[in-house]
Order: structure tokens, then C-alpha cells, then sequence
């Protein structure tokens, strides 16, 4: 008798894990960039200018990092589907 | 019962299809997919939002405007655990000068960082009150130690040239 599931509901059942924990990831690195936004706003209204510039590269490094997530999450997403 | 040879059905099962796209054991893989899209270019946003901040910080520091030398009347008699009030660059900037109880002089901007109000000092214990929110920061150093403010005060730079106490700066 047929399940009546698809033969890839295995791998797209990893694909579902796989972004769930991208996603989970993705969104603690998020808020870290959160927390950076708001302590430059208030470093810069407080005139502290010298922290400004590395939480801004540290802010892209993060960016880059969630980026790379992505496209490892992405590319297995092609493996699924072809 | 549908039948599958009526072009009618077929016509409104395709434009069904066109709507709902996603077969139902896929949703929740799409929808976590879509939602690590969408997260990803918050994360851009976000980069963007603080290459914005550094930017208008270089701006800022870039015009910062040369500050006046003043002498601050009577600072050379203040005694160890007073106080002098005085205003510092503009008439609208009140600033403190304190001798600590060790004999060492001080300035800060007089205005909480929380909501402005006038801090005092309580030479005992070393530090600078604010009564509005009972705001404390430490008379050493100018830093936030208690209440509210999260910011230190702005400090006054001072010079003494002989017996006369000049200010001659704001560090923020």
C-alpha cells in the first residue's frame, strides 16, 4: 500500500533541520548586530567615536558570516531538489 | 467527483496552483527557508545601519570645533571636598570643578547623561548624585555607577598655570 509520501521526504525532512538550525544561527547573530546598532547609536550620541568604526567592520564580518550560512544552507537545498 | 477532461476544471485547478504553489509537506521547509532568507538581509540592513552610525561619527569628529581657554574664578581656593560651579564652552554648558577629599582637582559637565539634570557633589563618598532618579557617578572618573544613566559624564579638560585653574576642553 502506497505512504503516500514522495521518495525524498528524507532528505527534504534533513533540509528542514538543516534550516531550522541555519535559521536559529543566523537569528543569534542577528541580535548581536542588534546589540552593535544600539550600543554605536549610543556611543555615537555620547560622542565615543573611536568604538564606531570596529563595530561597523565587526557588524559586516557578522553580515559576512550569516551570508555563508545561507549559501551552505542554500546550496544543500539544491542537492534536494535535483 | 471532478472530471479530469473538463478544460474548465483543469483551467481553475491551474490557477489554483498558481496561488498555492507549495505542496503541503514542503511548507514547513519553504517557510524556514524563506525566513533565513529574510533574517540574512536583516543581517544586511543591520551592517548597513552601522557602517551609517561610523560614518556620521568620522562626519562629527571631523567638525569638532576648537574649544576656548577659560579661567574658572576661584578655583584656586577651593578646599579639598568643595565644589565650583561654573560654565564651560557656552553659557548654556554648566560644568563642576571639585577638589577631591585627596587634594585633586576635577571637572565634569553638570547635566546627567539620563535626562540632564544637575548632578551634585557628595564629596564622603566620593561621587556625583543625581536627585532626580538617583543617578550616581563616581567623582574619579566620571562613570556611571548607580541608577539610571548608563553614560559617563562628559569630563572638562583643566590646565593649572600657576595659582589659576583654566579650562581648556570637553572630552565627551
Amino acid at each position: 500500500m502506497p505512504s503516500g509520501k514522495s521518495p525524498d521526504t528524507g532528505l527534504r525532512r534533513q533540509g528542514t533541520t538543516v534550516f531550522t538550525a541555519v535559521g536559529a544561527l543566523i537569528g543569534v547573530v542577528v541580535i548581536v548586530q542588534l546589540w552593535l546598532v544600539s550600543a554605536s547609536l549610543d556611543a555615537l550620541l555620547s560622542g565615543d567615536m573611536k568604538v564606531l568604526v570596529p563595530a561597523a567592520i565587526a557588524s559586516l564580518l557578522l553580515f559576512f558570516l550569516n551570508g555563508g550560512l545561507l549559501l551552505h544552507a542554500l546550496a544543500f537545498d539544491r542537492r534536494t531538489r535535483s | 467527483m471532478t472530471m479530469p477532461h473538463d478544460p474548465d476544471t483543469k483551467a481553475k485547478a491551474a490557477r489554483w496552483r498558481e496561488d498555492f504553489p507549495t505542496e503541503w509537506e514542503q511548507d514547513a521547509y519553504v517557510a524556514r527557508r524563506e525566513f533565513a532568507k529574510f533574517l540574512v538581509l536583516g543581517s544586511a540592513l543591520l551592517a548597513g545601519a552601522n557602517g551609517i552610525i561610523a560614518a556620521v561619527g568620522r562626519r562629527f569628529r571631523k567638525r569638532a570645533p576648537r574649544l576656548p581657554r577659560l579661567r574658572i574664578a576661584g578655583a584656586s581656593v577651593l578646599p579639598p571636598g568643595g565644589s565650583l560651579l561654573f560654565r564651560y564652552p557656552t553659557e548654556e554648558d554648566p560644568c563642576i570643578l571639585i577638589r577631591t577629599v585627596g587634594g585633586e582637582l576635577k571637572a565634569y559637565s553638570q547635566m546627567c547623561t539620563h535626562l540632564s539634570c544637575a548632578v551634585v557633589y557628595r564629596a564622603p563618598a566620593g561621587e556625583f548624585h543625581c536627585p532626580c532618579h538617583d543617578g550616581r557617578f563616581s567623582a574619579g572618573e566620571g562613570r556611571p555607577i548607580a541608577g539610571p544613566p548608563t553614560r559617563r559624564l562628559p569630563k572638562i579638560l583643566i590646565e593649572q598655570e600657576g595659582s589659576d585653574i583654566y579650562a581648556i576642553g570637553k572630552e565627551p
